[in-house]
């Protein structure tokens, strides 16, 4: 039990820091749009010129290979410097990435990783359907084999940044004969090929990530099949545990300094008696301990689950906790914002622009839902952590 | 970093379990509802002699020299095991009786010969910072003092350490919890015996790092009886852990358990290491830690349906040590104000 870094990881922690000063970007990301893909591509670009892309990627496959531990500073010094998330490179990096690390062919991978880490192009996702969220074994986007073809008729519903995407990890069912699980496959899709329509959807904070895509007789190389023709649950399967790592890191670090700058702005701003600062009100006041007190815990959490990952290869379903309950305190954190602000709150600000506190509290009703529910999470946490029987 | 307790930390905590479970099953704290004291001498002085009471005391000072970590992992099993007695106010008070120099003191503790119960503070704290008090005055409510030779006192200004023999107008309680005993006293210029500032050593963190370990314990404990029931428990032809109004209850107690044992350790290296911000991270100990035992224990009388409500079983038993818990060295409404008032975080 310690929570000591050694000389040299301390030096690590100061090359970051130092790097990241120099080089991160000061200008605030475009919200949407063709801007906002060449600001996340750009920054991409620039870290992997920094020599800092895939600081999880094996070095093997151009990425920097670190540690554990150096992983984790990365990310608390990436949270630290207040920078957006990589947000539109994430299926790449974190997704689709590690999937063709573990499952493709030589010739995918060399194709594909390099232009991944060099911020040339931006992966999306295709798993959820109308009729397959958390039941994503239900998807009916059908591909039938015409020659070396796979041809793809169906849709897929939240896939964000699909209008800016250059490629997408679409799973289809190759077999409709197979079970629920079997005749699945998981296909690399250029969105560009004719055939696909993507419409935006707009969210409840006015965001325009979201999309829908619809895929109309899309022809695909039957070479773009990865791990396997009607392998592909396996190999989502394989997708979603790279999932929860360290990466998670740096949204619990912004999340403590958006309780930090909570206290401050409880100092600075009136209560709701109208006299005092809000931070004088008993409910405000512990509202907010409590905050700190449960982001304490939750990077605590962090650290045990890091910890327990570096006495094992593969991470267990632990991490199922730790998005719980990031989602959980994430949703009160913002809601307090939201309440510290009085009928100010009422005036929108999104969450790019500072002071977009009304943005940012819409926004967290997404991080129960996006990337398995809360409730997922808790069958999950039944199921592998607990035995609980199904 | 690893965050993670060694094979060796655990193995002393698995030692304590094994004694634990065996000299003081949970089913005691039923057997000994009515008398006096819950924990007989026998028991005491086995613990003295296995070393309890100075696993976390240096050795030239008497102790085993093992840090506040293993204390904590000592704790957190007798959280888990509802273990009664004043192993708490005795541990540290052994603590202060050493550091204060008084070793006639520490020795009687250590060896078992004396006990010491808490004396929880009736209003607000009373020392001023940075003095030294000699005489304590004051109501007071004695927790597990029926046997105790000594009373332990933890002010924000420092730890004292009084004889129980002193105090005034003594009136023992009925209590909500039947593993511990409760009285009413009052101090009038009682001498204190010995004294350790918070400058000198912060014990109060420690105490609350300690309190939040139990507390832990309790969490992780009550997580396993619901689950255990959830697996066993057939209605409607299925055990009930299918259903997700039970299943999701459990998952949301293994959260808890899992938040409140991370940042416990997390806290107790903070306060062991002197960090800027043990504080901090004590005060944010206590206040999960305390929080989540309670809720987990309240969802585990739920999962029991009506044999959670009955005294036979040991879902209140959890629930009443986890409220005596979080009402130890300081309301949870004022641990929460210190804690907003606390810098930031390392």
């Amino acid at each position: 039990m310690d929570l000591d870094f050694s000389k040299e990881q301390v030096e690590f922690r100061e090359q970051v820091r130092t790097w990241l000063e120099e080089n991160a970007p000061r200008e605030i990301r475009p919200e949407m749009g063709p801007a906002m893909r060449e600001y996340d591509l750009g920054w991409q670009r620039t870290q992997w010129e920094g020599g800092w892309a895939g600081i999880s990627w094996p070095q093997e496959y151009g990425g920097r290979g670190l540690s554990l531990l150096q992983q984790l500073i990365w990310f608390e010094e990436y949270g630290r410097a207040g920078l957006p998330g990589i947000d539109a490179c994430f299926v790449g990096l974190s997704h689709a990435g590690p999937t063709l690390m573990t499952r493709s062919t030589e010739e995918q991978k060399a194709y594909h990783l390099p232009r991944i880490l060099r911020g040339e192009v931006i992966w999306c996702q295709g798993f959820s359907e109308p009729d397959a969220g958390s039941d994503l074994a239900a998807l009916r986007t059908r591909a039938r084999i015409e020659g070396d073809e796979l041809v793809v008729s169906g849709q897929k519903i939240w896939t964000s940044f699909a209008t800016l995407a250059d490629w997408q990890e679409l799973l289809v069912r190759t077999d409709p004969e197979g079970s629920r699980h079997h005749g699945i496959s998981w296909v690399i899709c250029d969105m560009h090929t004719p055939g696909i329509e993507v419409r935006g959807i707009e969210t409840i904070e006015g965001g325009a990530e979201f999309c829908e895509v619809f895929y109309d007789d899309v022809r695909i190389p039957l070479e773009n099949v990865v791990g396997g023709l009607n392998n592909g649950w396996s190999v989502a399967m394989s997708t979603l545990s790279f999932e929860r790592g360290t990466a998670f890191t740096a949204n619990q670090v912004r999340l403590a300094s958006t309780v930090e700058k909570l206290i401050d702005l409880a100092k600075e701003r009136t209560g709701p008696d109208g006299r005092r600062p809000a931070i004088a009100d008993d409910e405000i006041a512990r509202r907010l301990a409590t905050a700190r007190a449960e982001v304490a815990s939750l990077r605590a959490m962090t650290y045990a689950g890091i910890s327990r990952n570096m006495h094992r290869d593969q991470p267990g379903p632990e991490g199922s906790m730790v998005k719980l309950f990031y989602s959980d305190i994430a949703k009160k954190v913002y809601r307090l914002a939201f309440d510290l602000l009085g009928a100010d709150a009422l005036r929108f600000v999104s969450r790019w622009e500072p002071g977009g506190w009304s943005g940012n509290y819409l926004y967290s009703y997404s991080v129960s839902i996006g990337g398995g529910t809360s409730e997922v999470q808790r069958n999950i946490i039944g199921d592998r952590v607990l035995g609980l029987p199904r | 970093m690893d965050l993670l307790p060694t094979p060796g930390q655990m193995e002393i905590a698995s030692l304590a379990a094994d004694f634990f479970g065996n000299e003081l099953p949970i089913s005691v704290i039923r057997e000994r509802r009515d008398a006096p004291v819950v924990v007989d001498r026998r028991v005491w002085s086995e613990s003295a002699e296995l070393g309890l009471f100075g696993l976390g005391i240096a050795e030239e000072l008497g102790g085993a020299g093992c840090e506040l970590a293993e204390e904590t992992l000592l704790f957190r099993e007798m959280g888990r095991r509802l273990v009664p007695g004043p192993y708490l106010p005795t541990v540290l008070g052994a603590r202060v009786a050493a550091l204060a120099g008084q070793h006639e003191t520490a020795s009687a503790i250590l060896s078992g010969k004396a006990t010491v119960g808490l004396a929880l503070r009736r209003g607000p704290d009373g020392f001023e910072a940075a003095t030294t008090p000699s005489t304590l005055d004051g109501r007071f409510q004695l927790l597990d003092a029926a046997d105790s030779r000594y009373l332990l006192l933890l002010d924000p200004a420092g730890a004292a350490l009084v004889e129980t023999a002193a105090l005034t107008d003594v009136r023992s309680e009925p209590a909500i919890d039947p593993g511990i005993r409760l009285a009413e006293a009052r101090a009038e210029a009682v001498p204190i015996i010995a004294w350790v500032s918070t400058q000198e050593e912060p014990i109060r963190l420690r105490a609350l790092v300690l309190t939040a370990a139990m507390s832990v314990g309790i969490a992780e404990a009550t997580r396993d009886l619901s689950t255990e029931h959830a697996k066993v428990r057939v209605q409607f032809g299925r055990p009930i852990g299918v259903n997700q109004a039970i299943k999701h209850a459990c998952a949301d107690m293994a959260v808890r358990a899992e938040a409140a044992l991370s940042q416990v350790l997390f806290a107790a290296i903070c306060v062991q290491d002197g960090r800027a911000d043990a504080e901090f991270q004590a005060l944010a100990a206590k206040s999960v830690a305390g929080r989540f035992a309670v809720e987990n224990a309240s969802a585990t009388i739920q999962v029991h349906g009506g044999m959670g409500y009955t005294f036979e079983h040991d879902s209140h038993l959890f629930l009443k040590r986890a409220h005596v818990l979080e009402h130890l060295l300081g309301e949870p409404a004022d641990h929460l104000a210190r804690l907003v008032a606390q810098p930031a975080a390392q």
